[in-house]
């Protein structure tokens, strides 16, 4: 019986291919779509995963009473050891790190890296395999360094290279040799690794080589320091809180005790709930969008397998008459949609395949292979298949299989006339959905578009930024400055400087500052940025009042902003120029000039009052940053690079555009944009394929009544204008209920940026004007492309 | 065989009873011939619907082998109809996915008939169709007279008790329609199969051994 049902199922999508080819392109769009998205949450789920004893496993964050005494992510370092010695029935082991970034070298080959020194446990403690080297001694000695396999081939461009040479900087400028002990197996992406995003740490380095770094990992003063624990069987994180303040209270420096309060984070969810969730919001925003993308498809396939039944009836009748039963007869039904929907599911795997590195590059994340699942994974998408099927095949089955025999061989239709105006809602579901997402992705693309605009408060364009190697004596700041104005000298530069930071979010935190009669508890939090007299000139920030550093002497001067005037209630920017502002009471800063307000950070932040401070006073630089002059970009940055190597010959060239900045400050909206996009790609060609099924079947089954019309005399604009005035109300209404709707979606979603753009009618009438130009011309090409034919033959074919 | 008694169906238009049949009275023996005439309207097809259990009346008693049918739950109507009766059309309504072979095993299939031993019965209908060479071929592949035979063997296949048929002839021509009624005759008088049949035809009428007349729902005449 099944044979026969499947028999029937493939005959008849051979011969109505045009519409199975739309039933299983639309449907394996969305599957696939829906398989990478899967994939994606998959892989992000599993991050850590494969650590170790996972469930034992826990990094240590801390809480400050007030934020700018410390980072959350780090924690004391002799904290997370003296617990392992001290408690030794609640942790069983530790990993600490510090996280330096340096110039490595083999050779001529020379990079800047960023370094991780910790405790030999590493290796053991999360269950890593090293390539080649010995676990247990890789890390014992002093200078010696284990790298992963990807570093490995990009220095010495093989990965059995134990007893090679890397040599790295201090920040004394000295170099030493470090001896490779150790090749570390590439891995899926973990948090001991790989933090976040700026700690793509793989050049590894035990402990007792930090002092080389000028490091310690045993200081209590030290609150920047990476801590996990491995904690005994049965021990839970809540048994640690007292014993951590114990060891607070009796060894660190008090302000530090008392504001600290260090807590324990499992490794497993520690990934997803990092950035206060940010990869859970992503792998939330984005199953939405591909639930969003799947219900379409599955309304498509839906959709159009009922205007396709109803061409069945008659057969219904006659296997009714044959003794078949209804439940036969629905079950007939539902295994030759399954067998469409399985269909779609097998091209939506050559989808997967074709889009998995596009989709890996919009999402910014690797999608594992196909191969990478374990086998009962394909349980899933075959699951959905089956689903899809059943439950685009259960109306058509029940309607058409209910109606009674004597008018179903007749082929009387009208007992399915509801099935219309069923169609139609799903069709409108279908331009909903559509409107929701293209009206989303136009004004996410407006809002990215705001972050990379004029209003930053700084001209972005043509500025580049290249790290320094370190020497943060005064010698050492003198010689940059010697070296920055001739770079400045270069005709291909139109101002160079030296600073620590550019906008792009990672300063170096704020500082806390009070003004002439304040107390120094009064202190307010001042975003500080550490640059030179040509900052201003290379970002082209006004100076709104008084004057930019200017001599040597002005080391204890400072430029704020607006917002710092404001906050420190001024009413001038003017009024500003010459009060005092103090870290602690007797060392004071003057203030010289206002400069206009420009984005730091991210514009989910507000601009905060800022303090610019001279490299000479805090004495730590990082960057070169260049505004080059318009032309010739690439044989500007040649240029730069040889006069680089000349002046600084042995340290690395590795540069980045504003612009590249911006986009690693912004990379999660611009994920956001990114599959936006494709998902309104995907959205429109499902409508597409929807109102071309819709359409067809429509013109197929009123071909009679376009035959005689054409008789009697009507013209092709005329029987256009039948059929529009079918679809198209139906499109406006849905397109229009669903302004609402993503109006608000958009509006909760620029809720959390300070800086947003408003939300117009510009891409709600776009969305309206593309959704119904689409319709219509679909609709004429079709109606013109069908109706050309005599229409004697459309009335011979009834 | 089939009882009918005071069976009256009728439709309701600007809230007024349109009777399409009224008081039906009839008892077919098994093993009888039986052509039902009258005009266009008078409720011929109704009336075979009713004895075929593809239709229901709104009122009256219709026993079939004396198991008052109505009153069966549809799963026991659709056995007893199964086994026992096979229907032809006049539009032949072959299922067009499918082959002459597929065609006519189909009942089969319903019926639960096992593989080898539906093999063997669709190639004995096959032969004593003489259409062996056609058996692959799709409805649309074939003539009409040749379609309509296709249904009646589709309609014998499970070897029924009785078998109806709604102007069998009506989209042929006279020398097929004779065909099909000489077939008809055969099937009657050699295995003993109960016919009822609807023609427009005297002469068609005339191979059945008892004519009934419908005229606006009533039975007119009935001659043996
Ligand atoms: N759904 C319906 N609503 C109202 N009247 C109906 C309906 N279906 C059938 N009829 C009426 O029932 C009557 C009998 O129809 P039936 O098909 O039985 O006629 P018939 O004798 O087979 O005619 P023909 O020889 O043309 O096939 C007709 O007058 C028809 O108009
Ligand atoms: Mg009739």
């Amino acid at each position: 019986m099944i044979r026969n049902y499947i028999v029937v199922a493939w005959r008849n999508i051979r011969k109505h291919l045009f519409h199975a080819l739309l039933n299983i392109t639309g449907l394996s769009f969305g599957l696939g779509f829906t398989l990478l998205i899967a994939a994606f949450v998959w892989s992000e789920y599993t991050v850590n995963s494969d650590i170790k004893n996972l469930s034992n496993q826990y990094i240590v964050q801390s809480n400050w009473k007030n934020p700018d005494m410390g980072l959350e992510l780090t924690t004391i370092g002799p904290l997370v050891k003296e617990l392992k010695i001290q408690y030794p029935s609640l942790v069983k082991n530790y990993y600490r790190w510090d996280g330096v970034t340096s110039n490595v070298s083999s050779g001529n080959k020379v990079f800047r890296e960023g370094l991780q020194i910790g405790d030999s446990s590493f290796l053991f403690m999360y269950g890593f395999t090293l390539v080649y080297g010995n676990l247990h001694t890789a890390l014992s000695e002093p200078f010696s360094v284990v790298i992963s396999e990807e570093k490995a081939m990009k220095y010495f461009g093989r990965t059995n290279v134990v007893g090679e040479m890397l040599t790295i900087e201090s920040f004394s400028n000295s170099k030493h040799g470090f001896v490779v002990t150790g090749i570390l197996k590439n891995r899926e992406s973990n948090s001991i690794t790989k933090l976040n995003r700026e700690n793509d740490n793989q050049i590894f380095i035990p402990a007792s080589s930090a002092t080389y770094f000028s490091r310690s990992l045993d200081s209590w003063n030290n609150p920047y320091i990476v801590g996990m624990l491995e904690l005994q069987n049965g021990v839970k994180p809540s048994d640690l809180t007292r014993p951590m303040q114990l060891l607070l209270d009796k060894n660190a420096p008090p302000d530090i005790a008392k504001n600290m309060q260090p807590y324990l984070v499992p490794l497993k969810n520690y990934y997803l709930q990092q950035n206060n969730g940010l990869a859970g919001k992503m792998i939330i925003t984005v199953s939405c969008i591909a639930f969003f993308i799947l219900l379409m498809a599955m309304i498509n396939f839906i959709n159009i397998s009922i205007g396709k039944a109803s061409s069945r009836i008659k057969e219904i009748g006659v296997r009714k008459v044959m003794g078949g039963m209804r439940k036969q007869i629905i079950f007939q039904f539902l295994t030759e949609y399954v067998l469409l929907a399985l269909l779609a599911t097998i091209f939506s795997f050559v989808i997967f395949i074709s889009a998995r590195s596009y989709i890996s590059d919009v999402l910014g994340r690797n999608i594992p292979m196909l191969s990478a699942f374990p086998a009962y994974y394909f349980i899933f998408p075959l699951l959905l298949a089956v689903l899809t099927g059943i439950l685009s095949g259960i109306y058509p089955a029940f309607a058409l299989s209910g109606i009674r025999t004597t008018d179903s061989v007749k082929g009387k239709l009208q007992s399915v006339q509801a099935n219309v105006h069923l169609r139609r809602v799903l069709a409108g579901l279908q331009f909903f959905t559509a409107t929701v997402v293209l009206a989303g992705a136009l004004i996410i693309s407006k809002q990215v578009a705001l972050f990379f605009s004029k209003d930053l408060g700084y001209d972005k364009d043509y500025v580049v930024s290249v790290q320094l190697p370190r020497d943060w004596s005064d010698a050492g700041i003198r010689r940059m400055e010697s070296y920055r104005d001739e770079f400045s000298r270069m005709t291909q530069v139109k101002a160079a400087s030296l600073n620590w930071t550019v906008p792009d979010g990672i300063g170096d935190g704020s500082t806390m500052l009070f003004t002439d009669g304040q107390e120094q508890t009064q202190a307010a939090p001042y975003e500080s940025v550490i640059a030179d007299k040509n900052y201003l000139a290379v970002f082209n920030i006004p100076l709104k009042a008084g004057r930019n550093f200017d001599h040597h002497s002005d080391s204890n001067s400072v430029l704020i902003n607006e917002h710092a005037v404001q906050s420190l209630g001024l009413t001038s920017n003017e009024a500003a120029i010459g009060k005092r502002l103090y870290y602690e009471p007797g060392s004071a800063l003057t203030v010289i000039g206002v400069i206009g307000d420009f984005h730091f950070g991210s514009m989910k932040e507000t601009i905060k009052p800022m303090v610019l401070s001279n490299v000479h006073l805090d004495k730590i630089y990082r960057l070169m940053c260049f505004k080059l002059r318009p032309g010739n970009i690439a044989a500007s940055m040649q240029a730069i690079e040889k006069k680089w190597n000349t002046l600084m010959p042995g340290s690395s060239f590795e540069y980045l555009f504003m612009d590249e900045s911006l986009q690693r400050l912004y990379k999660t909206e611009i994920q956001l944009k990114k599959a936006s996009q494709v998902a309104t790609i995907l959205a429109l060609v499902i409508v597409v394929l929807g109102i071309i099924g819709l359409v067809s079947l429509s013109i197929q089954k009123r071909m009679k009544e376009i035959g005689i019309r054409k008789i009697l005399g009507a013209s092709v604009t005329h029987i256009a204008f039948l059929f529009l005035k079918d679809f198209l109300p139906a499109v406006l209404i849905s397109v229009v209920m669903a302004i609402p709707v993503s109006w608000y979606l958009m509006h909760q979603w620029l809720n959390s940026y300070a800086y947003r753009v408003s939300i117009t009618a510009t891409p709600f009438m776009v969305t309206i004007f593309a959704l119904g130009l689409l319709t219509v011309m679909l609709i004429l090409l079709q109606v013109v492309s069908n109706t050309l034919r005599n229409p004697v033959t459309d009335l011979k074919s009834e | 065989m089939i009882q009918l008694e005071k069976i009256s169906k009728w439709y309701n238009t600007n809230g007024a009873r349109n009777f399409v049949l009224k008081d039906i009275h009839l008892d077919i023996e098994e093993g009888a011939f039986l052509s039902i005439m009258g005009p266009s309207g008078s409720g011929k097809s109704t009336l075979l619907n009713i004895i075929g259990m593809l239709d229901t009346s709104d009122e009256g008693n219709y026993r079939f082998f004396g198991e008052s049918v109505f009153d069966l739950k549809e799963k026991k109507r659709t056995e007893l109809y199964k086994k026992n009766i096979g229907y032809i059309f006049q539009a032949y309504h072959l299922i067009d996915e499918l082959t002459v072979y597929e065609n006519i095993e189909t009942p089969l299939l319903y019926q639960d008939v096992k593989g080898s031993e539906r093999k063997a019965m669709v190639a004995d209908m096959l032969d004593r169709f003489n259409m062996v060479g056609k058996k692959d071929l799709f409805p649309s592949q074939l003539s009409g007279g040749q379609q309509q035979l296709v249904g009646i063997a589709r309609a014998l296949i499970a070897k029924p008790k009785l078998l109806l048929a709604d102007e069998p002839t009506g989209n042929l021509n006279s020398k097929q329609g004779e065909e099909i009624m000489e077939l008809f005759k055969k099937i009657n008088t050699e295995d003993k199969i109960t016919i009822i049949q609807v023609t427009h035809s005297e002469k068609n009428a005339a191979y059945g051994d008892r004519i009934i007349d419908l005229l606006d729902g009533r039975i007119q005449q009935n001659i043996q």
